[in-house]
């Protein structure tokens, strides 16, 4: 899987958000925060492929977790992205 | 050819040149209003006559009740360019801001929306930005009800002005929202919609209202985030399909929403709705 960096995260007021630019009306625009956590990730992923066990890497050598909680937690990660077109294939 | 005429739009000093769609301009309902002895700021050459080069496409519109294509796309020079059906068409060149150049047009029709389009490229690189809102001012504060069209900012608007003492309308359609300092201010345009309501007047904002449509009525303030997504839609949408554009509507919203608060007004199209959004908003 690849982050979609035709997204880019942008700040505005201490949030940073990615815009989901809808075709056709512009009131179908999507706004996603990403929490720190969150942004983090994405930066450390950002620019090549990886694998969920990438993400789990990434998360033990940033945040002090065990492998099984950052296991669920890079998961969920995925998840969420995934669910947020921010992940692509 | 060769003749100008100076305004002064959203605190932008805007100069108009051309020849026969000028002496439309001059014409329109409320451009005299703005009338006024200026020499520098942004100039709109109209009636130039150059050729559309081949563009990258990045958002297609219709205008005129869906009676006209509109594109709005970037060329190899990374130009801006917008296209009104087979009216004519609009070039911005990012690294001259204060120029926009328009090619004539075949009769006046489209010329309101194209000087707009104009007013909103070249506007945003000034931080001058047209808001798709009904703005009311209320004792010298102004209240700007943002939503989508036919949600009712119109309609709530007059009912603060048929309802709550000291409260005139100010624009029905597209006001021009501006960062001063640490204030934000809203100005009348010559865009107002269905109501011909032209004002030269600069006023505070106290906040920002997004309406939708509710059995009842009810308020609440937004979060950032939140706040974001209100005035995000409101603002000119061409410009949001573009990355150079969107980083600095971005960087405006974030500058509005971080001065003033932003709600939301789930609301009937009732005298309680402005009693409530005024009791809130201006307390």
């Amino acid at each position: 899987m690849r982050i979609d960096e035709s997204k880019k995260v942008r700040h505005v007021s201490g949030e940073n958000i990615v815009i989901m630019q809808a075709d056709g009306a512009a009131d179908m625009t999507q706004v996603v925060a990403l929490n720190e956590s969150a942004l983090e990730l994405y930066n450390l992923l950002k620019g090549r492929e990886f694998t969920l066990d990438d993400v789990v890497r990434a998360m033990l050598d940033t945040y002090e977790v065990d492998e099984s909680t950052a296991r669920i937690d890079a998961a969920e990660w995925v998840f969420q992205m995934r669910e947020q077109h921010l992940i692509i294939n | 050819m060769g003749s100008t005429a100076t305004f002064t739009i959203g605190g932008l000093p805007l100069t108009l040149s051309g020849g026969k769609s000028l002496a439309w301009a001059l014409a329109l309902p409320g451009m005299e209003v703005f009338r006024e002895e200026r020499a520098d700021g942004v100039t709109i050459h109209l009636d130039e006559t150059f050729t559309l080069p081949e563009c990258r496409w990045l958002h297609r519109f219709d205008i005129v009740d869906g009676m006209m294509e509109c594109r709005f796309g970037v060329d190899a020079e990374e130009v801006y360019h917008y296209t009104f059906g087979d009216a004519g068409h609009l070039r911005f060149d990012p690294r001259k801001p204060d120029e926009v150049r328009v090619s004539p047009l075949p009769d006046p029709s489209v010329l309101r929306y194209v000087l707009w389009t104009a007013y909103s490229i070249a506007g945003l690189w000034r931080g001058a930005v047209p808001v798709h809102a009904s703005a009311v001012v209320c004792r010298g504060r102004a209240v700007l009800c943002l939503g989508e069209s036919g949600t009712g900012k119109s309609t709530h608007t007059s009912l603060w002005i048929k309802h709550i003492e000291g409260c005139h309308l100010l624009n029905d359609d597209s006001p021009v929202l501006r960062v001063e300092g640490d204030e934000v201010v809203v100005y009348g345009s010559p865009w107002s919609g269905k109501t011909p309501c032209f004002r030269q007047e600069r006023a505070p904002v106290a906040a920002l209202l997004r309406l939708e449509q509710r059995p009842e009525n009810a308020i609440r303030r937004l979060r950032a985030i939140e706040a974001f997504t209100a005035l995000q839609p409101s603002c000119p949408p061409a410009l949001a399909h573009d990355e150079l554009c969107t980083d600095r509507m971005v960087d405006f919203i974030g500058g509005v929403i971080s001065r003033i608060p932003v709600y939301r007004l789930g609301c009937r199209p009732d005298a309680d709705a402005a009693r409530l959004a005024h009791q809130t908003l201006m307390a």
